[in-house]
């Protein structure tokens, strides 16, 4: 098997994981040496061939592998080896970690810039202007909604925010 | 091609190599001018310690222009960031496998909510 140090690490277990689903991680998580083919995996891993086509190509997509195709020239089939190419993960992790960075941007603006009611019972939070629009009382149940401070949503973005511009160099904007 | 894991390549530098890497990882990334300045070690030498980091893939090295002199600036590769800023408490950043970021989605809310009551 190839790149252990990389499948040691939990959160890229995790990314695979959320990439191939459950059905695949048994293709995704014991990445061979070299070239192989479609069949030899399902074989190897006692898996469908169709699971294992359908992983490779969803790696494939992630530029997390790619494949050489041959044709056997008596019978004229095709057979597409495949090569792992994990030393991608971690570029493709570093550009998660970024868009993760955008979306917290945004959504901090957002929290802050809007008031928020919450129905209690229901779990279900409201912007003030929907919440006025129901007469503060929730859609779903009839009780009354309460005025919600999300300034523990906001604290919690703010340090994330500072420990992804830490970790990524990036500069935080001056006026945020 | 062999796949050399990188703790092997680690495990094989120089004191010198071992200290240059310490130093663009503590950095986060540094001028090649000021590297070789922080190791206390001749242009040359520092040239050459780069060199042989970047040929093992533990830094990354670009083109880059510094008190008005072309120089190189190097930064520690991707593999060394710490990808559990991903993690929200055991949840992973809801748009990994997704094309389009939404920063309102309920993925994202949830995530959110996980980051500010598990931690």
């Amino acid at each position: 098997m190839a790149f252990e140090d990389l499948l040691e690490d939990p959160v890229i277990q995790k990314y695979l994981h959320e990439l191939v689903g459950p059905k695949g991680m048994p293709v995704a998580a014991a990445p061979p040496d070299g070239e192989v083919t479609d069949e030899e995996l399902a074989e190897e891993l006692d898996l469908e061939l169709n699971d294992v086509r359908r992983s490779l190509f969803i790696l494939y997509e992630n530029d997390l592998a790619t494949y050489r195709r041959l044709r056997d020239e008596d019978s004229g089939w095709l057979t597409y080896l495949w090569t792992f190419e994990y030393d991608n993960i971690p570029e493709n992790l570093e550009e998660e970690m970024y868009r993760l960075h955008d979306a917290l941007e945004q959504r901090r603006e957002y929290e802050r810039n809007h008031e928020f009611y919450l129905c209690e019972i229901c779990s279900i939070r409201f912007e003030f202007g929907e919440a006025m629009d129901f007469g503060f009382e929730c859609p779903e149940c009839g009780s009354p909604m309460e005025s919600m401070d999300n300034d523990r949503l906001v604290h919690s973005m703010d340090e994330r925010l500072d420990r992804l511009e830490d970790e990524l160099n990036i500069d935080a904007n001056v006026d945020a | 091609m062999v796949t050399v894991s990188i703790s092997e390549a680690e495990a094989e530098l120089t004191v010198d190599e071992r200290a240059g890497l310490e130093l663009v990882r503590e950095s986060g990334g540094i001028h090649q001018s000021d590297f070789w300045k922080e190791l206390d070690v001749s242009s040359r030498k520092g040239s050459r310690i780069v060199e042989s980091l970047v040929e093992k893939e533990l830094v990354d090295r670009e083109d880059t222009v510094y008190d008005g002199h072309n120089t190189y600036y190097i930064t520690p590769t991707a593999r060394d960031l710490d990808f559990t800023l991903l993690m929200a408490g055991d949840m992973l950043s809801p748009f990994i496998g997704e094309e389009e970021v939404d920063p309102n989605s309920d993925a994202f809310s949830q995530w959110i909510m996980n980051l500010a009551y598990q931690e």
